[in-house]
């Protein structure tokens, strides 16, 4: 189908927004900021009929902590995120990530929501997500679904999000003071690339010399963000050394299943997340305690 | 078969209304139907930034953004720069660093660094960096671009 033939419906409240979405569900895509789906109608990797434009619907563009927890309106913009006071303290994981997601211009229209649904295996801003152990909160007519972020990926560029939902907002635990986390992208070049490889680290319930609760996420390592459960279990409860630290990292690739594509051979995506990884813990710690 | 749309927005200060296809892109609607033609296309992926539009305020790539998604928008176009016929300190700097060869990339490149300079007067060579990694130039090695953006600063004071 032809663009000028593609009819675009624009509504301005979420409400509005359910009504069409359930009316039209079975021709009918969201588009967000639009920065992936346009190129995606461009190539014909998408064909649909209608667009739903959810980019006005203001109801979704709020960063708000309430109780210790962040909760982030889907149609935030990368922006938003970076500017935002909550997400600083509480999540500068996330902070960290958004930076790096392509430069200035995408960052003021991309949103959170919209890197979600577009569900690529390198999508910035999912390691992070990962690690906080975000909750995907969607919404169709007649109700909401909470779904813990590892559901709601269910394979390669595949939700859990049915026809007549969208998303609304994500929420997590923010970090608290005592806990440790970082992110490392690593890209062909500093600015405005697509990851090679990204890891999200987060160190929670602090001891006396170690973390009850450690979170490794790993980026464009597998059909979807996976979390490293061998290098975490490595880490749990044990005293962080500068050895540990590395013997930990190498078992990270053993959860990845990289491919080879323009970016880089899987070869050298497995070799080169034990380092960064590596890179990502020891920045995390040291930001704390030192090793 | 053709679907349009009316869809109505302010441009370079004017408010403006366009019959067009809602699917089009922001650049395609003011470059092919409002002859608008500073913003260009190069990569089509919002990687090169030649397509650069202020909207309300921001940089945004007008090539992955729909003419739908610009309704009741304030939009500038390196053409809605200059106030009362003078260019603005920017466009000046770069004439006088000579901050151009082929110009196709300095449209947009001008944009990006007039929000800079709004936003953040006073802008250390990193951020000025930062705010252009944006916007790819293949000819002149961003040397006298940058020094054109840090003169400007200057003599906005």
């Amino acid at each position: 189908m032809k663009r000028s033939e593609i009819d675009v419906l624009s509504p301005h409240t979420l409400e509005e927004a359910l009504a069409l979405l359930q009316q039209h569900q079975k021709d009918i895509k969201i588009i967000a900021g639009g920065s992936d789906i346009i190129i995606q109608l461009r190539d014909g990797v998408v064909k649909t009929e209608k667009l739903l434009n959810i980019f006005a619907v203001k109801d979704l563009r709020f960063i708000e902590e309430r109780d210790g927890r962040i909760h982030i309106g889907s149609l935030s913009t990368y922006t938003d995120i970076i500017r935002s006071q909550h997400i600083k303290r509480h999540a500068w994981i996330l902070v960290e990530a958004a930076r790096q997601i392509g430069a200035t211009q995408l960052q003021n229209t991309a949103t959170i929501g919209g890197n979600l649904g577009n569900a690529s295996p390198a999508a910035d801003s999912l390691p992070p997500l990962y690690a906080l152990g975000a909750i995907i909160v969607t919404r169709n007519k007649s109700g909401r679904r909470e779904i813990p972020i590892e559901k709601f990926f269910i394979g390669y560029r595949k939700t859990a999000l049915k026809s007549d939902e969208l998303i609304e907002e994500i929420y997590f635990d923010g970090l608290a003071r005592n806990d440790a986390g970082s992110y490392l992208k690593l890209g062909l070049r500093k600015a405005n690339a697509i990851s090679i490889v990204d890891v999200a680290v987060i160190l929670r319930d602090k001891r006396r010399d170690s973390y009850g609760n450690v979170k490794v996420a790993l980026g464009a390592a597998a059909p979807t963000i996976v979390r490293a459960h061998r290098c975490e279990q490595a880490l749990i409860g044990k005293r962080l050394t500068d050895k540990l630290l590395r013997e930990a990292a190498k078992l990270a690739s053993q959860d990845a299943s990289p491919i080879t594509d323009i970016r880089s051979s899987a070869e050298y995506r497995r070799k080169v997340l034990g380092s960064l990884v590596y890179q990502a813990l020891h920045k995390a710690v040291l930001r704390r305690d030192g090793v | 078969m053709r679907v349009e749309h009316k869809i109505s927005f302010k441009l370079n200060g004017k408010s403006i209304t366009v019959k067009c296809p809602p699917a089009y892109t922001l650049l395609e609607v003011l470059r092919d139907q409002l002859q608008v033609t500073g913003p260009k296309e190069d990569c089509a992926k919002g990687e090169c930034g030649a397509c650069t539009v202020l909207m309300n305020g921001q940089p945004i790539c007008s090539c992955l953004m729909l003419v739908s998604q610009a309704e009741g928008s304030n939009i500038i176009t390196s053409e809605g720069l200059a106030r009362g016929g003078m260019l603005n300190e920017v466009q000046k700097a770069f004439i006088d660093h000579g901050a151009v060869q082929c110009g196709h990339c300095i449209p947009g490149m001008i944009v990006s660094a007039s929000a800079l300079l709004t936003g953040n007067p006073k802008p250390t060579k990193a951020d000025i960096k930062n705010a252009l990694s944006g916007n790819l130039c293949r000819c002149t090695g961003y040397t006298k671009i940058i020094a054109a953006v840090e003169d400007a600063a200057k003599k906005r004071g």
